[in-house]
């Protein structure tokens, strides 16, 4: 089999925040020395590998659909008089993950839509398809979860929901500008998953409120 | 604060473990399921970063008014778009032309003779601002469309960077 030109164009496990390994960190870093040249082909790789997550930190600090896709063309916008400086993937990763959340920010504060007050995603289990007997079991899992997730506070889920998307190289990058301490050898699980698998395991409701 | 005694629970300060990953990867599963991103959504984004140069100046989208005329004109519709960068304020009405293609006027404050693309799927389309600062675009394919005011004559005092807005939907 020939190894010529097998340089894959989507990388397996490149779904967003999917475990990635070395591989995803040197691919990312030679995107953005193209895109830092002005290539549209190597930004628009990183646009789409890197937008998933961006929405759900985007819908995370509370913006209607419509305000998301504004946000995040702006921040994608900004990005460009940037890329010369951003050394690394993670530190890419962070810098996108923290202006989108100003970007958000000053959206919210100039109210200039209407912001619903209350988070609408946590109405409904999104559905799962037809189910098995093996989907069963997934299914109870899910609504734990789920559960789980609504009853954390606000800052929790909105932390939990964004650090899920992050690729996990990046992880301890974009929980230090999140405000989440890391440990001495590496991320840490932090106040909020401590907090969700205590509640996952059956904790006590009262001393998690 | 000191958080209450978790007991046999994980410790926050702990490392992070497998069971942690594969909670998070079922965090990502539900909202992936919940809330997806608009599929579409990277392919505006990157139609909008299909710029000439990378030094730009970025226009926020500010405001925006959608205009149900009354039906004595029929279900036409005008809206108002406000953009801001740090230099301009730029404001555009949409209408619709009988033909299905759209018309764009806009107005650059502080009023300046610009020269003005208006960046189309179709390819692109320019304008010039008078010294009162209006521009039109009189027929405007319908589809995604993004404004670029190209940098004011050198010496002329402005910031020699396009000042760049998100791409819209006409």
């Amino acid at each position: 089999m020939s190894v010529e030109n097998c340089k894959p164009a989507t990388v397996p496990g490149s779904r967003p925040g999917a475990p990635d390994g070395p591989d995803r960190a040197a691919r990312i870093a030679s995107l953005m020395t193209a895109a830092a040249d002005g290539s549209e082909e190597a930004l628009g790789q990183i646009v789409t590998e890197l937008t998933p997550l961006l929405w759900q930190v985007a819908r995370a600090a509370g913006l209607t659909p419509a305000d998301a896709e504004d946000v995040l063309q702006t921040v994608w916008l900004r990005l460009l008089s940037h890329l010369d400086g951003i050394r690394s993937p993670s530190s890419l990763t962070a810098w996108l993950v923290i202006t989108t959340k100003r970007e958000a920010w000053r959206v919210r504060g100039t109210g200039r839509r209407n912001v619903p007050a209350d988070q609408d995603w946590l109405a409904a289990l999104p559905d799962q398809g037809p189910g098995s007997e093996d989907q069963v079991i997934v299914d109870d899992q899910r609504r734990a979860l789920w559960a789980a997730i609504g009853r954390l506070d606000q800052r929790c889920q909105e932390l939990l929901r964004i650090i899920a998307f992050v690729p996990r190289p990046d992880y301890a990058a974009v929980a230090a500008k999140l405000g989440m301490r890391p440990g001495s050898v590496g991320p840490t699980r932090g106040r909020c998953l401590a907090k969700l698998r205590a509640l996952l395991a059956g904790g006590p409701e009262g001393s998690l409120a | 604060m000191t958080p209450p005694d978790a007991g046999d629970w994980p410790p926050a300060d702990g490392p992070l473990d497998e069971a942690d990953l594969e909670i998070l990867a079922g965090i990502r599963d539900l909202f992936q399921a919940a809330d997806p991103m608009p599929d579409d959504l990277p392919e505006r984004i990157r139609f909008s970063l299909a710029l000439r140069d990378l030094e730009i100046e970025v226009a926020r989208l500010a405001a925006e008014e959608d205009q149900q005329l009354l039906a004595v004109r029929g279900p036409e519709q005008s809206r108002t778009i406000t953009f801001d960068s740090d230099s301009l304020t730029i404001m555009i009405r949409i209408d619709q032309n009988r033909d299905g293609t759209a018309r764009v006027d806009g107005w650059l404050a502080p009023p300046q003779c610009r020269e003005i693309e208006l960046k189309t799927t179709g390819g692109a389309l320019d304008a010039a601002s008078d010294s009162q600062g209006r521009f039109a675009f009189a027929s405007v394919p319908q589809g995604t469309a993004q404004l670029i005011v190209r940098p004011a004559e050198q010496g002329a005092g402005g910031s020699g960077r396009s000042v760049v807005t998100p791409a819209l939907i006409l």
